[in-house]
């Protein structure tokens, strides 16, 4: 073995080798505070390790990027880890290079005869942000791709050649897959190759220097071999521990994919770019263009950085002072920005929401890319573009939520708010809906709360100003001809609630209901056929007990109880059509022609929707999303925004109350 | 805060610890040697081997039991539970003279996130024995994967990358193929029902591991 080694040795003098590398004189002994260093040269390496994995499965296109990434973390074995690994030790790497360059700093390791080597340990911090940047749009989903768009938006505002290093960059004026193919390039060749040949000169530029020593007399001196190696492979280790517990435990985040089509308020750099991010958004910085805040002023900064060596050389002492001075500066100043941000974003409603809708778009996407039918060839951005649990909250909240609620909210789970009072006074509050909240519609409480509690179901629309102007004609004794759910014919049956809510009734309202739910055919509610047959009964013949015996619905919604067809006006009874009421088709043609005679007729205060205002896509995904007609999820929806207090009863008879 | 900025002499950084300093420690050292190369060999160990087992998923994952048969999809109508895809020709249109057919087969592919529906996977050999029974051939050259073509002159199947020949019936007639052509299981049929005497051509289309003496599905 010896002589084996020997011969090695004769051949290629590894054994110089090894000794200059690992018997590199240590003066005062081996110290904690040298490690940061090796811990760069750790994280590095683990990103080879995991990068080049990821790249085994990682296709740079938009039609792949995200399908790629999503079969990486949710279908390959350790996926989810190696990406993970890859995700947190990028960050680490942002984390364990500001401490390292503070450190120089601090110690005046910048100061003659290691300039140089601090330059270069500048380039080197400059390659690893461009990698975090690179990296950050490659998954192409919605926080990459908005985040991205913003960072090659700030590139095209510098001065004299922006649009040109845009076009370089993104490979066209707008996102593609020359884009993806381009960074990837960057992320995983360009990028790294310079990280290497830099990394391999600042550490033989360091190795030539030496250390710079804290404290010579600090203990005897020693070799980097093991002393300092073992305080090295300690914190190595401590950094590979952190990551992993993130990986595994956290995970990397992987949101809905990239449409350009689809807003994304959530959008935030990573939050070690926050810092800047904020400080963007300060008015007056905002004033003076995004070039100055976002390139020129940290240009100067990254210019004392760089100048720290002459400032040192030009001062003495004091340049020293100085620089340290500005190091702790930057240190707070970043500090204080960062967390102004975390701290404003999580008590900003509006960012929260966003939050959960990216959350729950996420969710969605992955659930629908794990199905059978896996992702169709115009990737996964089809999915969602395509599904009703998606689409249908926006749809409603873009064209119904203006009178109408969900469960409370506008359909995305955002209370609906309005500007009241003028000049001085104006105010945002909450909006009171002026039609009833649909969520839940067509289902059982629902249907039931129509039959039983119809003057409090419908109450909403009391909100309403043309509810108001037209009780201010009837106080005045004109004529009018509206929808009033205290007084009509309807409101007197579904009032005398004593027989409707009496003993002997109480099998007839639940067969009732259960008829209506089963003529509205919502997916997912499981009807009790024997009882819908009784509640048809019940509907169509009227087979009450009590003061309503012989009522029945049919006695004026003719239809009930029929497939719905569009009743031609001369051919109506005057009632609104109940024919498969809530059904798709009923609701299809409702939302198309409410003020049809079938309907409402003249009473009819909704907006009729022409397939110029809401195309037959849209309506589709909207009444699908309104039926349950999609797939079936496991996403948690947006939590009703209903409280006992906020009941639509009490809010219509107390508007002053329930406006903050 | 005093730096000592070492003098810049290469050959320090390479000065071996004085015997002085190092003898009365080396039983310490040993241990911290041994501690040192044990923590670096776990820094390097636990990425590589999560990185090596991720890069094995191929063959360490268990694949979702994805059915053979469909779900659902335009070929759904064309494909039965035991893999039999009904072809696009008929079976009159199969010359009777025994001369071969080149017909595509298409199928739905699933390929890591992807699922093509109703897309070309392959092509066979299809041909008429003297007794009006159909048989079918992959078109796939058991022997490296090349397209075995039919060669009107000498009125057989030949391989143009490696000369691999093969009689009309799926027999090789020379030792550059490991095996004779891969037959497929044909049927013909009425309305999905089997029927000797029906037009429905129904294939079960598989690929076979080349290179072997015997047949393995891949």
């Amino acid at each position: 073995m010896n002589a084996l080694l020997n011969w090695l040795d004769n051949r290629t003098g590894y054994k110089a080798l090894m000794h200059e590398a690992l018997y590199e004189r240590v003066p005062g002994g081996a110290r904690w505070r040298y490690v940061w260093g090796s811990t760069l040269v750790f994280t590095f390496v683990l990103q080879m390790i995991t990068g080049l994995m990821l790249w085994t499965a990682y296709s740079p296109s938009t039609r792949t990027a995200w399908e790629s990434v999503f079969y990486i973390q949710h279908e390959m074995y350790l996926g989810n880890v190696i990406r993970g690994i890859h995700h947190f030790a990028a960050q680490a790497m942002v984390v364990l290079m500001a401490i390292h360059l503070v450190q120089v700093v601090i110690d005046g390791a910048y100061r003659a005869p290691r300039e140089i080597n601090f330059w270069l340990g500048i380039v080197l911090m400059m390659i690893v942000l461009g990698l975090s940047l690179t990296g950050y749009l490659l998954p192409w989903d919605q926080k990459g791709y908005y985040a991205t768009q913003v960072t090659t938006n700030i590139m095209s505002a510098t001065p004299g050649v922006g649009q040109q290093v845009q076009l370089l960059a993104q490979g066209g004026p707008e996102y593609g897959h020359l884009t993806l193919t381009r960074f990837f390039a960057m992320h995983a060749g360009l990028l790294p190759g310079l990280l290497i040949a830099f990394l391999a000169l600042h550490i033989a530029a360091f190795r030539r220097q030496g250390l710079t020593v804290h404290d010579p007399k600090h203990a005897p001196d020693t070799t980097f071999w093991p002393d300092q190696v073992l305080r090295d492979a300690v914190v190595c280790l401590a950094v590979l521990a952190v990551v992993l517990l993130l990986a595994i435990f956290k995970g990397a985040e992987l949101s809905a994919p990239a449409d350009p089509a689809v807003k994304f308020d959530a959008a935030r750099p990573e939050w070690y770019f926050l810092f800047l991010f904020r400080f963007l958004k300060f008015h007056s910085v905002e004033a003076l263009g995004v070039a100055f805040g976002a390139i020129i002023v940290p240009g100067i900064l990254m210019g004392i950085l760089t100048l720290m060596p002459l400032t040192a050389k030009a001062l003495g002492s004091f340049g020293h002072t100085l620089n340290k001075a500005f190091i702790w500066l930057m240190a707070i100043g970043i500090t204080v920005l960062t967390v102004m941000a975390f701290y404003e974003d999580a008590n900003n409603p509006s960012h929260l929401a966003a939050l959960a809708e990216a959350h729950r778009d996420a969710e969605r996407a992955r659930e629908l890319a794990s199905g059978p039918s896996k992702i169709p060839l115009e990737g996964a951005v089809s999915l969602l573009r395509n599904d009703p649990f998606t689409q249908g909250p926006r749809l409603f909240a873009q064209h119904c939520s203006s009178c109408h609620r969900y469960n409370g909210h506008d359909g995305r789970g955002t209370v609906v708010t309005e500007m009241t009072g003028e000049g001085e006074n104006k105010k945002s509050s909450v909006a009171l809906a002026t039609a009833t909240d649909l969520g839940g519609f067509g289902r059982r409480e629902w249907m039931k709360a129509v039959v039983v509690d119809y003057p409090a179901h419908f109450s909403a629309v009391k909100n309403a100003g043309w509810y108001k102007a037209a009780k201010a004609k009837v106080a005045a004794g004109e004529e009018v001809t509206f929808l009033d759910p205290e007084s009509s014919e309807m409101a007197d049956w579904s009032g005398d609630s004593a027989a409707l809510k009496s003993p002997e009734n109480a099998e007839n309202v639940k067969a009732i209901v259960e008829f209506l739910a089963a003529e509205a055919g919502h997916s997912g509610v499981e009807i009790d056929s024997a009882l819908a047959e009784k509640g048809r009964s019940v509907a169509v013949d009227g087979t009450w007990e009590g003061a309503i015996a012989g009522t029945s619905c049919a006695g004026c919604h003719s239809s009930i109880g029929s497939d719905f067809t569009p009743i031609a006006d001369d051919a109506a009874d005057g009632y609104p059509t109940l024919a498969k009421y809530a059904s798709e088709a009923w609701l299809k043609d409702f939302i198309r022609h409410p003020d049809a005679k079938r309907h409402y007729g003249s009473k009819n205060q909704m907006p009729s929707y022409a397939p110029e205002q809401l195309t037959d896509t849209d309506l589709d995904l909207l009444v699908r999303w309104l039926t349950g007609n999609y797939t079936k999820t496991a996403v948690a929806d947006y939590p009703s925004l209903i409280t006992q207090s906020a009941a639509p009863e009490k809010a219509a008879a107390e508007p002053a109350a329930a406006t903050p | 805060m005093t730096t000592i900025d070492s003098p810049l002499a290469a050959d320090e950084g390479t000065q071996e610890t004085s015997p002085q300093m190092a003898a009365p420690e080396t039983r310490r050292n040993a241990v911290v040697s041994f501690m040192t190369a044990a923590l670096s060999f776990l820094l390097v160990a636990v990425p590589s081997t999560l990185g090596g087992l991720f890069f094995l998923d191929p063959i360490l994952r268990k694949k979702n039991a994805a059915s053979p048969g469909n779900a659902g999809g335009a070929v759904a109508a064309k494909k039965d539970s035991e893999g039999f895809i009904r072809l696009d020709v008929s079976a009159s249109s199969v010359p009777a003279d025994g001369t071969p057919v080149a017909v595509t087969i298409r199928d739905d592919i699933e390929d890591a996130w992807n699922r093509f529906v109703d897309v070309p996977v392959g092509s066979i050999w299809l041909r008429k024995n003297p007794d009006g029974g159909l048989v079918a051939f992959n078109s796939v050259c058991p022997h490296l994967g090349c397209s075995v073509n039919f060669r009107r002159s000498e009125n057989d199947f030949f391989c143009p990358c490696h000369t691999s020949a093969f009689s009309l019936d799926g027999k090789k007639t020379n030792d550059i193929p490991p095996r004779n052509m891969d037959g497929l299981a044909v049927v013909t049929r009425t309305d999905g029902k089997e029927d000797p005497a029906g037009t429905e051509i129904w294939v079960r289309f598989q690929n076979f591991r080349r290179t072997t003496a015997e047949q393995i599905p891949l």
